[in-house]
């Protein structure tokens, strides 16, 4: 046959797929559509050839993802021409880029309409076709009759009649009274006597469609579907070209059975007879054969037939017929009839009676568990958790179990879901329940959810028999070497509860509990942390006599994190360390936690909601979502020169601590205005004790004292303590209020501030909900940072807000948070930072979201406000380059250094970007960096720093700074100083707040006095004060060469290269 | 109901797409590179089936066939047998074989109109219209007839450089 073709279009596809890149391809397509566009404006000497080949072109960039969004009106008028290539052009691009609502298409319906009932064939066939893919209502009621007759015109030709079935099949979906009952049921009972396999192809699929809705109405057809399959398997009476490798039209004896399973029942017997006669033959009648397309037909005949036997409810005989044709299946070397006898075994499960077949092929489905195809993986996993009962639950959990450690990552959540559901549903007794779950903690920790361990405690809570036998596992657990936070969590609680009743057992006194579960607090996050100490208060309290060594050790622990930078810590700390200096006086507080209440599991009830759901949550609704959030981000960065976005009021709850703005940077910033009671804070903090699960463990562990006056005192007290610390970490993060009970961050915020100055991207708050992650590029004074809001649950997280509070001397551009974050999605959000001037004041992110959970309790399902406030700071000076040049020049010697080799203190002001220039100082104890510092005051701006270390004492260093302003050297120097003095890598809260600096005054010296100092006179003679700027330049071997730069070169030297920077 | 037919290639670009509920373009090009993100990490010798709840919505189904360096791929309810849609992919292609004679990637790319024509003669709405290629043969080539008859068309050639360069 020749190929027919148009060359423009040819021409221009090869044009596009000649473009090297994107960028090159849109270009040519703008060009094609300027092109496509003049040349439809002049419609003059546009011959139909040439429309049609304007026409495909806008097909193809339509298809390569380009908006084609002209011509509608051109490709809508087109239809009423009277020449068969112009009305082909029009119909085409009209049901290819119009959708039904279009408001051009209403005036196209009556030329369509004549066309339909017109006598020219290939304009019916053109019409229909058109009506077919994106007709809606108004053709459905203006159209309908007129296809009806179509569909039933013994003048007419099949091609156009089994269009017209479809076509009344699309009308009839748009409105289904288009179809009157009465009248066109006898008329589809005879069009399913046609002869032409296609027309009848065409008109079985509307019969399924109009039986689906209203199966009475169409008895009369019913016998005439077990015919057309008597026709097509049992006489083969088909014409050669309908037979399909071999098989009698498949698709139309699917269909003809997809329509049989639209009734409820057969009660004809004769009819029912013919039929299971027809389905015997099938069922055994297939055989699998090396033809992959024989094959796969035979196949889909008997796949559905086996649908129809389900259906049916056929004699028993049959239906163990079919469990043993599907456990053949699942063994054959074909996947696509694995994957499908899995899920047509899992569809079984629902018909009475043959759970006990399918049983028998456990151990197959087992081993599909590890199928190289995932579809297939996923169809057995489904296949276990539907055929899991009492019976079987220990092996197949087990299985599961097994298999976790090896599932893809993908899988993995999943299958920890559902091995705990299962071991719940279906545990023959709780001590093995138990077992399950610490083992699923063991293996998949990671993927475990908090329901899973919280419903584990509730269970050992309520059942004192299964007490003893849970904590002697968890201690067992606690052996292990390295074991998942999670198993840390819960070994902990289920200890601190329990641990006494073991205190005989060898390996279990309260002492040897304690250190074993001690041993581990190094390791956890901030959120476990809380749970460790509770655990000690119980042990401590149940230690009778007491131990006055293990009180001295957990004491001296609670003291520890009294100063804690974490509030819940912090409280807790505090408040245990008051409790258990009481005594006996108060034992009841600490005493054992009362019984759950029972509740359906909230594991079960999330299971079923999210089967429910499923429907809902679906992945194109939360796509949608995702992309909505996107693109706000997205329209936001372009208004970036606008205000702010307006942030809604977040009532009481943005209270946010703002640190001290000192504009003037000759004062001394530090300890002012940041200790703001905590205890003003926690009352703002509306937090009711929550009815969830987290409420029912950690609430009452945390012993909630009456509120107000009672608490109060401590609280201040505890402020009084963290006044210093939050001082001095103050400028750095400031918490702001306490976090709500239930929102814990993950790791220690201060921490990850620090690491952050010290890199460019990174973590910077973490909690069990939410991570928010930063990115930062600098070019001179501007930064571009984006931040990288990512909900961790399967829930979306609502009412985002964010708020970034600049210093004084940052202007800073937040593009709008979008409100909801979708599940396990990730929303970035830009912020565009412009340094105006030196200081170390820090900006502050306000961050707060509203996580709506549906659990626990029957009676209410409380929705819970949690709030994390984060204080967010950039320190601009750690992401600047610094450089400097001598009139103003600070000098101080810092005491409380945290020692540090020089080598490492080299590496850290590197990693500030303060090169090191090795080689400028003789002495080797030593060191002398230099730096760039751009803002929009100072511009570029060098600075120079030279620390001298006294080698015998590394705790103290004298540190020079000099640069051309002098609050940048001001800046600069108490910022080094920050660093010096709490060392980014300390652990919060040591025993005793980092000691302040004691700081020499600072003063400015003079230039003259300046001079006698070596460090000085190494600058002065390095860059003298009338001249401009330093600057630094890698060479390409990597040395450091410094220019002056008026022109003339002061000095240039080579340095070894021991101490390359960054290399 | 069939919701949509692509043709990729194995490059994830796409050589026909045709959608039976409106989508906007962003949307139709984001379910094209979603489903191609799946489709190239799959093995060789696994079933013809993808799990694509999670990118066209719950109870869609995805059946593909790759021939050479195209993927085909439908996208169906449940309310279409899974192996009956796979013959049907079968039937496209042997029907664009007979057209084409070999048919290979190039003749698809160069002939995207008559590739669109043959998938009207196949799939009408989301149903299937026609199952014989036969059949369908015989329409395409009507619609040719007519066509010729008002336009002179030249023979497009695989090899476009042949006569590009005239």
């Amino acid at each position: 046959m020749a190929l027919s073709g148009m060359r423009g279009l040819s021409v221009f596809i090869s044009d596009i797929r000649n473009c090297p890149n994107k960028d090159q391809e849109r270009l040519r397509v703008d060009k094609e559509l300027g092109n496509i566009r003049t040349r439809f404006k002049n419609e003059k000497g546009l011959t139909p050839y040439e429309k049609k080949k304007y026409v495909w072109k806008m097909l193809y960039i339509y298809m390569l993802g380009y908006d084609v969004d002209f011509g509608h009106m051109e490709a809508v008028s087109l239809i009423s021409a009277p020449k068969y290539p112009e009305k082909q052009v029009g119909y085409i691009v009209t049901s290819s880029l119009l959708n039904e609502n279009h408001d051009f298409l209403r005036l196209a319906i009556n030329t369509v309409r004549n066309d339909i009932i017109g006598r020219n064939e290939t304009f019916q066939c053109l019409a229909l076709t058109m009506v077919g893919n994106i007709g809606g209502r108004e053709f459905a009621e203006s159209l309908a009759a007129d296809v009806q007759k179509l569909l039933i015109s013994s003048s007419c030709r099949p091609l156009v009649r089994k269009k017209a079935a479809l076509c009344l099949l699309r009308l009839y979906r748009k409105n289904p009274d288009v179809v009157n009952i009465d009248g066109w049921v006898d008329r589809m009972a005879q069009l399913l006597d046609e002869r032409d396999i296609g027309v009848l192809t065409s008109s079985m699929s509307l019969l399924v469609a109009l039986v689906s809705n209203n199966h009475e109405a169409y008895w009369s057809c019913l016998p005439k579907c077990v015919k057309v399959l008597e026709r097509l398997a049992r006489n083969q009476d088909i014409p050669q070209e309908y037979t399909y490798y071999g098989i009698p039209s498949p698709w139309l004896q699917v269909k003809a059975m997809r329509a049989l399973q639209y009734f409820p029942t057969i009660e004809d017997p004769n009819c029912r007879r013919s039929l299971f006669e027809v389905l015997q033959r099938i069922l055994m009648g297939t055989d699998v054969v090396k033809n992959v397309n024989k094959n796969n037909a035979a196949h889909a005949v008997l796949f559905e037939a086996l649908a129809l036997v389900m259906h049916l409810d056929a004699e028993k005989e049959m239906m163990s017929q079919c469990v043993a044709l599907l456990g053949k299946f699942i063994a054959v070397r074909e996947p696509n009839i694995r994957y499908l006898g899995l899920e047509n075994m899992t569809r079984m499960l629902m018909v009475t009676d043959v759970q006990d077949s399918i049983k028998r092929h456990q151990a197959q489905i087992i081993t599909s568990l590890k199928d190289p195809d995932i579809s297939i993986r996923r169809r057995a996993l489904d296949l276990l958790y539907g055929m899991c009962d009492i019976s079987n639950a220990k092996d197949i959990v087990e299985e599961l179990l097994q298999y976790l450690s090896t599932a893809d990552f993908a899988m993995r959540e999943e299958l920890s879901l559902k091995a705990a559901i299962l071991a719940e549903k279906f545990a023959p007794d709780l001590s093995w329940y138990v077992d399950v779950i610490l083992q699923l903690i063991d293996k998949a920790g990671d993927f475990v959810s908090d329901d899973i361990w919280f419903r584990v405690v509730q269970f050992v809570t309520n059942n004192e028999d299964l007490q003893p036998y849970a904590a002697a596992k968890a201690r067992e657990y606690l052996d292990k070497p390295a074991i998942h936070e999670t198993m840390v969590k819960v070994s902990a609680y289920l200890l601190g509860e329990f641990s006494h009743l073991l205190a005989r057992r060898p390996g279990c006194s309260p002492k040897e509990i304690f250190i074993i579960i001690h041993e581990k607090l190094p390791t956890v996050s901030t959120s476990t942390i809380p749970i460790l100490l509770s655990t000690y208060a119980k042990i401590l309290m149940h230690t009778q006599p007491p131990d006055p060594e293990l009180q001295n050790q957990i004491w001296a622990i609670f003291n520890k994190y009294e100063s804690c930078i974490d509030a819940e810590i912090q409280q807790r700390a505090v408040e245990y360390f008051a409790l258990s200096r009481k005594g006996a006086a108060v034992m009841d507080i600490l005493a054992e936690m009362p019984k759950f209440p029972e509740r359906q599991s909230a594991l079960i009830k999330k299971a079923e909601v999210a089967e429910v759901d499923s429907a809902d949550q679906s992945a194109i609704k939360l796509r949608a979502q995702q992309q909505t959030s996107n693109a706000l981000v997205v329209t936001d960065q372009h208004s970036a020169n606008g205000p702010p976005p307006t942030v809604p009021a977040v009532g009481p709850l943005t209270l946010v601590k703002v640190p001290s703005t000192s504009g003037n940077a000759e004062h001394t910033s530090e300890g002012q205005a940041l200790t703001q009671p905590n205890g003003t804070l926690t009352k703002i903090d509306p937090q009711t004790p929550s009815e969830d699960l987290l409420g029912d463990l950690l609430g009452p562990l945390a012993i909630e004292g009456p509120p107000g006056a009672a608490v109060q005192p401590q609280q201040n007290a505890v402020s009084e303590v963290g006044g210093v610390p939050s001082a001095v970490d103050g400028a750095a993060i400031v918490p702001v209020g306490e976090y709500s009970n239930s929102v814990q961050p993950i790791g220690n915020i201060n921490e990850r501030f620090y690491a952050l100055c010290l890199k460019d991207s990174g973590v910077l708050y973490e909690d069990p909900y939410i991570q928010i992650g930063i990115k930062a590029e600098w070019r001179a004074q501007h930064g571009h940072l984006v931040l990288f809001l990512g909900n961790k649950n399967t829930s979306p997280l609502d009412s985002v807000q964010a708020l970034v509070l600049p210093p004084a001397h940052l202007k800073m551009e937040l593009s709008l948070v979008p409100e909801t974050i979708p599940p396990r999605a990730q929303v970035q959000c830009p912020l565009e930072v412009l340094n105006l001037r030196p200081s170390r004041d820090v900006a502050v992110l306000d961050f707060s979201y509203k996580f709506g959970e549906c659990e626990a309790s029957p009676s209410s399902s409380s929705e819970q406000i949690s709030s994390a406030y984060i204080s967010v700071c950039r320190r601009v000076l750690s992401s600047m380059e610094i450089s400097f040049r001598p009139p103003l020049k600070l000098q101080e010697v810092v005491r409380g250094v945290r020692p540090l080799p020089l080598a490492e203190m080299a590496n850290l002001f590197n990693s500030f970007r303060l090169m090191i220039c090795p080689g400028l100082d003789p002495n080797p104890n030593n060191l002398v960096a230099s730096t760039t510092f751009y803002s929009e005051s100072t511009r570029a701006m060098l600075c120079l720093i030279r620390i001298e270390t006294d080698p015998a004492d590394r705790t103290q260093l004298r540190m020079t700074v000099a640069s051309g302003d002098p609050m940048l050297t001001f800046e600069l120097k108490e910022f080094m100083k920050e660093q010096l003095v709490s060392i980014p890598t300390a652990p919060h809260g040591p025993t005793a707040p980092p000691t302040p600096p004691v700081a020499q005054v600072a003063q400015p010296t003079s230039p003259v006095k300046a001079l006698t100092d070596p460090g000085a006179m190494l600058a002065a003679e390095w860059s003298f004060e009338d001249f401009g700027l330093v600057t630094r330049k890698k060479s390409v071997n990597g040395s450091f060469l410094v220019l002056v730069m008026d022109g003339q070169s002061l000095a240039s030297f080579r340095p070894n290269n021991k101490a390359e920077p960054n290399k | 109901m069939i919701k949509a037919v692509m043709v990729i290639n194995t490059q994830g670009k796409p050589r026909l797409a045709k959608f039976y509920d409106f989508l906007t373009v962003d949307k139709q090009q984001e379910l094209i590179r979603s489903v191609f993100g799946v489709l190239c990490s799959r093995a060789e010798n696994v079933s013809n089936f993808m799990e694509a709840d999670s990118i066209f919505g719950p109870d869609s189904r995805l059946v593909y066939k790759h021939y050479a360096t195209l993927y085909f791929v439908f996208v169906f309810d449940t309310c279409e047998n899974e192996l009956a849609v796979l013959d049907l992919i079968q039937v496209f292609v042997e029907t664009l074989d007979k057209c084409f004679r070999n048919v290979c990637e190039l003749d698809i790319v160069f002939n995207y109109s008559k590739l669109h024509t043959i998938l009207d003669e196949i799939v009408f709405g989301g149903q299937v219209l026609e199952t014989s290629s036969a059949e369908i043969m015989k329409a395409v080539e009507e619609i040719s007839k007519l066509e010729a008859s008002s336009n002179s068309i030249t023979l497009v050639p695989k090899t476009v450089s042949g006569w590009r360069n005239r």
